[in-house]
């Protein structure tokens, strides 16, 4: 069917999702004495014992795996904001609380490479986890609702994993749905001249479904 | 039509639909199996595949009727529950050929029956895409189209590589020739006697 041949055409794999993400500015407390570094995307550093100073995610990884620093845990992975967060996730069925947009990314990036650094890992893992399919339960459960009149869907606050996940079924799904619609909706001259008729009267259409 | 080289598009119109001569035909015996000459009687009922159906009702060679599977029967099978039907067995290209017939035959309810009708499946095809396992292959998959097949792939995949994903293991992977391992001569002498 025409633009559902190449389902792969705007897909990221999982670890490019990753790769991007890997941008995000995370503190770290460095124990050893360094330049700054010149970056094209700015400077960080310079790097002295025991001053916390802010660097991508990339390099926070690098040196901790040196053993050069430890990663400060963003203040979102704390058990009392995570549990909150999925209260309020649990709470309302409709919308999804704001957490960074690579959330499922990082926390697994820094459960992987600075495990010491996190107190109560289990914990923090575990709503991680729970947040995480509480969330991915409520997109799916706004999914099952498109029907013919859905030009778009807004998802407010998703993050980048979650989008990514769902990506290629809501992209062929929407382009059914708008190709099974338009004709009746739209009366179009075809090949033989005649004019498509009007099935039903959907009522009017709305452009946006808020969530 | 959009896409010349697509094959789904190709496969489509080789669907047969039976259409009805309006006229008679000179030396298109094989068309029509039950003819004894080789002329196509006026009148006469014949399964043409869709392309050809459609270049000669554009030319009020023939007229079409609505195929089978798009019938009373379907519809009311639809109607009871539409996500059980098996629609594969009896167009794969069910939506497709749908839409490219309802203005040859002129019967106006296609168009929405066929929205009704992918409304009530596709859900089955974002659930179960979701929750189906690595390789299980699922009992409903014989009896979607070929479009809702391709969105229960699209489903399954994406969810099936965000879960190795976060399963982990090495980043790097290595080279498929690296896993080989190399024969030694005892080896090698003990397989060749």
């Amino acid at each position: 069917m025409a633009g559902q041949t190449d389902p792969d055409l705007s897909i990221f794999s999982s670890a490019e999702v990753e790769f991007l993400a890997e941008n995000e500015v995370v503190e770290i407390v460095p124990n050893m004495r360094m330049e700054k570094l010149e970056m094209i995307s700015g400077d960080f550093g310079p790097f002295l014992p025991q001053i916390v100073t802010k660097v991508p995610l990339w390099l926070a990884v690098a040196l901790k795996k040196r053993g050069k620093c430890m990663i400060r845990l963003p203040e979102w992975m704390t058990v009392e904001r995570l549990t909150k967060v999925l209260e309020a996730e649990r709470e309302s069925p409709r919308e999804f609380q704001p957490l960074p947009f690579h959330y499922v990314e990082i926390s697994r990036l820094l459960f992987d490479h600075a495990r010491d650094d996190i107190p109560d890992i289990y914990m923090v893992r575990n709503l991680v986890e729970d947040i995480r399919d509480v969330r991915f339960h409520k997109v799916e459960t706004g999914l099952e609702t498109i029907s013919g009149r859905t030009h778009a869907v807004k998802l407010k606050n998703l993050s980048a994993m979650e989008v990514n996940i769902v990506r290629p079924f809501v992209m062929r799904a929407l382009q059914a749905f708008y190709k099974h619609d338009s004709p009746e909706m739209i009366p179009q001259p075809d090949v033989n001249g005649s004019k498509r008729q009007q099935v039903a009267n959907h009522g009017p259409r709305r452009d946006l479904r808020p969530r | 039509m959009a896409n010349y080289y697509n094959i789904d598009e190709i496969l489509m119109e080789e669907e047969l639909v039976s259409v009805v001569f309006q006229v008679e035909a000179n030396g298109v015996g094989l068309l029509d199996p039950g003819s004894e000459s080789n002329d196509v009687e006026k009148g006469a009922k014949v399964d043409l595949p869709f392309w050809l159906a459609h270049e000669l009702y554009s030319r009020q060679v023939v007229s079409v009727n609505v195929p089978t599977c798009f019938g009373q029967k379907t519809w009311k099978e639809i109607q009871a529950d539409a996500a059980c039907v098996d629609l594969r067995s009896r167009c794969p290209y069910f939506y497709e050929l749908g839409c490219r017939v309802a203005p040859l035959v002129g019967d106006k309810s296609i168009g929405s029956s066929l929205l009704y009708t992918f409304a009530g499946r596709y859900k089955d095809a974002l659930c179960k895409g979701h929750k189906s396992g690595f390789t299980s292959t699922p009992k409903f998959l014989p009896l979607l189209t070929k479009e809702e097949s391709q969105l229960f792939e699209a489903a399954r995949s994406s969810m099936a590589a965000f879960k190795k994903w976060r399963v982990g293991g090495s980043r790097l992977e290595r080279a498929s020739i690296l896993g080989r391992k190399r024969k030694s001569a005892a080896e090698v002498q003990a397989l060749n006697p």
